[in-house]
């Protein structure tokens, strides 16, 4: 028989508790591997909806942001722009790669839901939008032949509302206009899916804004200097520069807060997991200390006393931690469900996402945290007097 | 701080906006109290052709359709919700709804039903169309109160016309200049009254 199947048995013998312990143990864990993984997962998605984006840089008319929500609420009435001229003078600059001009319109559709909602679109260029967005697909047709073209591409959610295939008229509610469907996007899993494109050209012709713009999407050479890019761009009249690595350093500091204080919380749990691991193990010890007596009196040394203690608290942190990574992985879209209805901003894609490296790390975390308090219980335990131990059983 | 996220708002805000795809009620619990005012509750039930009785029962509902599903959109794979609405633990009512390819985009048509499978409300969540106005109306969905599958079982979607006798023979076009979509309304209700009696009434028969 090995130390390790002495240990094994020996917490057998109160199964409830080792139970109670271990479970402890797996809920810290589960805590702590999911966090890691929602830390991983968000960075993740935000990365790759910014680079959905197409550009690293937008431009638009100062006071835009506040604007924006006026967009939302009043469907793009009283909205600042920039002139279209603003394309060329950017383009100019020798760290641009390719600009694409937008121009995004809202319409106030009162027979959406029971209040009314708004519709929006995006009025995009035909030449340098599509190469922006190479990772667009379309489920069936193209992008519009010219800027000036009646039709429209939509995204695959904004499509299957409105039933539209390619050939179908669609009506702009409010304006009344009508254009061609040229295509229907695959699925991106990006706020495309959601999007009714159509030419710039078209857009500024239905909604009266010939020459207008709402924003220009920079994509800047490899290797530029960001930040003496944007000064640049601040020395245009009228402009607001976005810098979207700026926008995701934002969104991370905002989540960052609310991180801290789950870690901690998941420290905490860690913490109690451990105060529980001490005080099964030490009851262990307590319990045993006739039979522990006997051990050393047979000729077991302290150190194969402390070992085998040791070995106690190393096999009941392995199967709690080991449980706890098994939930977390089993639960992993059920936590992302609940972050995405407690978040207000959650990117598209997978939230919480593991692998072998966040449940390694996460299994010597408890491992380590496990042992180290087992070494008091341990201890004690390689301290026993033999004699003074049987003296003590036979009382 | 705020002005970023404005900005990273206007330009999700699409999906945002229209991230609602199939037909469930925008707001069951207001809809719901609205349509069945001595409702305690209601229960939501998913289902679809593919799970309740799928190729075959496709076949049966485009037979009593008179027509075919066509297009990306109208599959046997469509989800449709079902709400069961109950006053105390007995069920008073059924609220289901469909969606339809319109002339001009996508229109939901709401039918409340009672357990006897007859038209007690028709409600159009969403529409997009030139005679949007009129076919939203509350004249217009009143044509639809009392009737039931057996007064629609004369109606053909595929032609449109409406038969020259019977209750739907005094069914008014609000708008007859606005184009097809008073035929697609039809052709909704038509199709709702179908997969409720295969969903729900001729279960309960059988």
């Amino acid at each position: 028989m090995n130390i390790y199947s002495v240990a094994y048995k020996n917490l057998l013998r109160k199964k409830t508790r080792s139970a109670l312990t271990a479970g402890g143990i797996a809920l810290s864990a589960w805590v702590l591997v999911t966090l890691l993984g929602f830390n991983r997962g968000y960075e993740q998605s935000l990365n790759r909806d910014i680079d959905n984006m197409g550009f690293q840089v937008l431009l638009t008319a100062k006071g835009c942001p506040y604007e924006a929500a006026t967009l939302m609420l009043k469907g793009g009435t009283g909205l600042r722009y920039i002139k279209e001229g603003m394309v060329k003078t950017v383009t100019a600059y020798p760290e641009v790669e390719r600009v694409t001009p937008m121009l995004m319109q809202g319409v106030f559709d009162p027979n959406k839901g029971e209040n009314g909602a708004v519709a929006a679109y995006l009025g995009v260029d035909a030449l340098t939008f599509p190469p922006m967005k190479r990772y667009l697909e379309f489920k069936e047709g193209g992008w519009f032949k010219d800027n000036n073209a009646r039709e429209a591409v939509l995204g695959y959610e904004a499509a299957e509302l409105e039933q539209r295939e390619i050939g179908d008229k669609l009506l702009i509610p409010g304006i009344n206009a009508e254009v061609r469907v040229a295509g229907v996007l695959k699925r991106s899993g990006t706020q495309d899916d959601g999007t009714i494109f159509l030419p710039m050209g078209t857009v500024q012709t239905l909604f009266s804004k010939k020459g207008q713009l709402t924003a220009l999407g920079i994509k800047v050479k490899k290797d530029t200097d960001m930040d003496a890019f944007e000064n640049r761009l601040y020395d245009l009249p009228d402009v607001q520069v976005v810098s979207l690595a700026q926008v995701k350093t934002t969104i991370m500091g905002l989540l960052s807060s609310a991180k801290v204080i789950v870690l901690a919380l998941a420290l905490i749990a860690v913490i109690i997991a451990m105060a529980g691991v001490i005080n099964t193990i030490l009851m262990s010890v307590l319990e045993r200390y006739g039979e522990i007596g006997i051990i050393k009196s047979m000729g077991a040394m302290p150190r194969d006393v402390f070992k085998m203690i040791w070995t106690e608290t190393a096999l009941l942190c392995s199967v709690g931690g080991l449980t706890g990574i098994l939930l977390s992985l089993a639960t992993a879209r059920l936590s992302e469900a609940a972050i995405r209805r407690f978040l207000p901003y959650t990117p598209h894609g997978a939230l919480v996402v593991l692998d072998g490296r966040i449940a390694g790390f996460a299994f010597l975390m408890i491992l380590a945290a496990g042992l180290l308090s087992g070494l008091y219980p341990a201890w004690r335990a390689s301290r026993v007097r033999p004699l003074e131990a049987m003296r003590a059983e036979s009382d | 701080m705020k002005k970023l996220l404005l900005i990273v708002c206007l330009f999700l805000a699409p999906s945002i906006a229209l991230a609602a795809v199939g037909c469930d009620l925008n707001d069951p619990d207001r809809d719901i109290a609205r349509l069945f005012p001595a409702s305690s509750g209601y229960k939501t039930v998913y289902l679809s052709i593919k799970t309740s009785g799928g190729e075959a029962m496709l076949q049966r509902v485009e037979q009593r359709l008179g027509d075919s599903f066509h297009g990306l959109y109208e599959t046997i794979e469509v989800p449709y919700t079902l709400y069961e609405v109950h006053q105390g633990k007995e069920i008073i009512g059924y609220v289901h709804g469909v969606n339809q390819k319109g002339e001009y985009g996508g229109i939901q048509v709401f039918l409340s039903l009672g357990t006897d499978g007859v038209i007690k409300s028709f409600y159009i969540q969403k529409l997009t169309s030139k005679a949007a106005k009129e076919l939203r109306s509350k004249q217009f969905g009143a044509q639809f109160e009392g009737l039931s599958l057996k007064d629609f079982q004369a109606y053909p979607p595929a032609s449109g016309q409406l038969p020259t006798s019977g209750p739907l023979a005094t069914l008014k076009n609000p708008a007859p200049a606005a184009g097809q979509d008073f035929q697609h309304v039809l052709r909704a209700v038509k199709k709702n009254l179908i997969l409720m009696d295969e969903f729900v009434f001729s279960k309960k028969k059988r």
